[in-house]
């Protein structure tokens, strides 16, 4: 795969610094192409680097965040949006998720687990192209289409390499390298990634408890499944649970 | 007569009782109004000693009898003079220009004091009662009526900037004592110049000296220096501190980067003070955050939180849980050099339906003899208690809880076997209804 382009837009300096410095795009297979630190100068990026992510902050000179994603979606649809928000203003946050961007990350960032949210925004490009595929192309079903379908379909269930291995008689090895070069992630990201969306998708649609929502997204313990969703998503279930009902509250 | 003057000086003590027991600020104006109540007294004592004195003139010795009405008269004037000082004090303040005649009134107050000292005196013998007149009567007279007519004057003059309960009770005052002086001045035998110095300086404690008043406009004040003191952009200062954060990550400090990143959680959390009720897990991320900056001051301290996510949205009391974890540490663990553990669970309480029990657990070195008596006295009659400094935040806490959550709920300590003590918070179970 080819490095993805990446574009800053915060009006600080230094959280720009520390989103290019601290954070190894390299080992995730993206480079930092350009910076933007208002509205407008944003736009202006956008339409001469054609970054594919945009790292955005919302709270901007000139023009904000959101708008700037409004504005340049219709003329580029392609680019991913990963929305930067201040703690409280997480109201904008779930405006962001209704104009379609692809994350959210809420300040203080720690650059540390940011990885996370690079492969998530990976994942879904890579869902997004076996969806048109599928349709089109009808194309033979490649190994690793079959493989994250079996892993959608047996969540619940204990998933490993060897796990795998097993079922679709390959070496453990070949499949983590065909999660790298296909998606671009590691397995267990993919796994994880998967696993929170369906928590995320039960906590709006259900009322099962968390701890009922951890068994049956293959945690068994919810101190384990609480702690590595606070660490994707920034809050606890309950929390994302609150925020977002909450919205449909209003 | 002696019994009016006796019941003046009476209720004059009473005031003067409450008001210097009370907690106030030191202004020029508390300070006119302090002499005034000390003056007055006085002032009415010699009255009296003057109603018994005038009319046994045979045998009291004229010498002393002199002396007590010079000291009567004189020490009206001062008076008279104190509600002049306090009138213009109080038009300074009110139209925060200085009024001029301060000298004019000082040396006033001088010559007359002077003249009452040295001028005649003379008795008068009537039925009604015997009194003193005299030229240095008039001198007290005409003091007396300078000092109102100046008062009159300057709340005329001012009458648009002064507030209009202040204007009303110097206003009335002035009519009282300007009706008594009239009529002692026309019949001498009544005798009632002190009752009406005595209403003036009523008047005055009432509407403009009252230590409710004086106290609620000191509690306000110290509330709104709170809220200033909040208005400092909390915003501006977790924002500074995450581009500290990164300036050190930058420079390849990680350690201080985490500290930075914790200290600015525990900021952005600890300042949600706005809401009422909070959620648990609201209440366990502050005291995680706290708790992990403590945890790196004191190596030897460990922390152990773990709460049943399902009573993670349980809606609590907002920062009941950081106070209660100081307390263990400052009365528990810091006497062990900060070693040991602190453990907070959330359960479901066994005994009643729809309650939860957070307990906070420390490994310290527990109550001190009879020290468990006293708190839990303290947590039992915390509606009467005094906070002392030491225990007013889990006071505080205890307060929260029954004001919030009922009465049936609340904070208690128990004695660990092993050492250490668990502090138990009943709370019901109550959820914010998504649905």
């Amino acid at each position: 795969m080819k490095n993805l382009k990446v574009l800053l837009v915060d009006d600080e300096i230094m959280i720009r610094e520390g989103f290019k410095r601290l954070f190894d795009w390299e080992a995730h297979g993206c480079e930092v192409v350009g910076e933007a630190s208002d509205g407008m100068e944003a736009l202006a990026q956008i339409d001469v680097l054609l970054p594919d992510i945009v790292i955005m902050d919302i709270n901007i000179p000139i023009m904000n965040g959101l708008k700037v994603i409004e504005v340049s979606r219709t003329k580029h649809p392609q680019i991913a949006y990963i929305v930067v928000s201040g703690y409280d203003d997480f109201s904008y946050c779930r405006k962001a998720l209704q104009l379609q961007i692809t994350d959210y990350i809420l300040k203080p960032v720690n650059y540390e687990e940011f990885g996370s949210c690079i492969d998530n925004l990976k994942i879904s490009i890579y869902e997004s192209r076996a969806n048109t595929q599928a349709d089109s192309e009808k194309r033979e079903e490649r190994v690793i289409s079959s493989i994250t379908r079996y892993m959608q379909e047996h969540l619940s269930e204990e998933i490993s390499l060897s796990v795998l291995a097993e079922e679709f008689h390959l070496n453990p090895q070949y499949i983590s390298q065909l999660f790298k070069n296909e998606i671009g992630v590691g397995f267990l990201a993919y796994l994880t990634n998967i696993r929170i969306e369906k928590a995320k998708k039960l906590l709006l649609s259900t009322s099962l408890s968390v701890t009922e929502i951890s068994e049956s997204t293959g945690y068994g313990d919810y101190r384990v499944f609480t702690k590595v969703f606070k660490k994707t998503e920034g809050i606890t279930p309950s929390q994302f649970r609150r925020e977002f009902l909450d919205k449909e509250k209003l | 007569m002696m019994r009016m003057e006796i019941a003046l000086i009476l209720v004059l003590v009473f005031v003067g009782f409450v008001y210097f027991g009370a907690d106030k600020r030191t202004t020029p104006l508390h300070k006119t109004f302090s002499a005034l109540l000390i003056i007055t007294p006085l002032h009415l004592a010699f009255d009296a000693a003057t109603v018994y004195t005038v009319n046994h003139l045979e045998t009291v010795p004229p010498v002393l009898n002199e002396i007590l009405h010079r000291m009567f008269i004189a020490s009206m004037v001062i008076v008279v003079y104190l509600f002049y000082r306090y009138i213009s004090i109080l038009v300074e303040e009110e139209t925060k220009k200085p009024v001029r005649f301060h000298l004019v009134a000082k040396i006033y107050l001088i010559i007359a004091e002077f003249l009452i000292m040295i001028l005649p005196i003379q008795y008068t013998i009537t039925e009604k009662g015997n009194y003193s007149y005299g030229i240095y009567v008039f001198a007290c007279y005409i003091s007396v009526a300078f000092y109102l007519l100046l008062c009159l004057w300057l709340l005329l003059k001012n009458r648009r900037q002064i507030d209009l309960k202040k204007k009303a009770a110097i206003g009335v005052a002035l009519i009282i004592e300007g009706i008594v002086l009239v009529l002692q001045a026309i019949i001498p035998t009544l005798l009632i110049s002190g009752m009406g110095i005595t209403l003036m300086t009523l008047a005055f404690y009432l509407t403009l000296e009252n230590p409710d008043v004086l106290r609620a406009e000191l509690t306000e004040q110290k509330m709104s220096m709170l809220y200033l003191k909040s208005q400092v952009n909390p915003h501006f200062l977790y924002n500074t501190l995450d581009t500290i954060r990164i300036q050190a990550q930058l420079g390849g400090d990680k350690t201080t980067a985490d500290l930075l990143m914790r200290l600015s959680d525990f900021f952005r959390l600890s300042i949600k003070t706005d809401k009422q009720m909070t959620m648990l897990e609201d209440e366990t991320a502050l005291s995680d955050a706290y708790m992990e900056l403590m945890c790196y001051r004191y190596p030897k301290l460990k922390y152990n939180c773990d709460i049943d996510p399902d009573l993670s949205d349980v809606l609590v009391p907002n920062f009941i849980l950081q106070p209660i974890i100081e307390n263990s540490l400052l009365h528990g663990l810091k006497n062990k050099g900060y070693r040991g553990n602190i453990t907070v669970t959330a359960e479901k309480s066994g005994g009643k339906q729809d309650c939860i029990e957070i307990e906070v657990s420390d490994t310290g070195s527990g109550f001190d003899e009879g020290a468990k008596k006293k708190v839990d006295e303290m947590l039992t009659h915390y509606d009467k208690e005094k906070a002392k400094t030491e225990s007013i935040g889990i006071l505080n806490v205890q307060k929260r809880i029954k004001l919030l959550c009922g009465k049936e709920y609340g904070l208690s300590y128990t004695e660990n076997t092993e050492g250490g003590v668990t502090a138990h918070i009943l709370l019901p179970i109550v959820r914010e209804d998504y649905k």
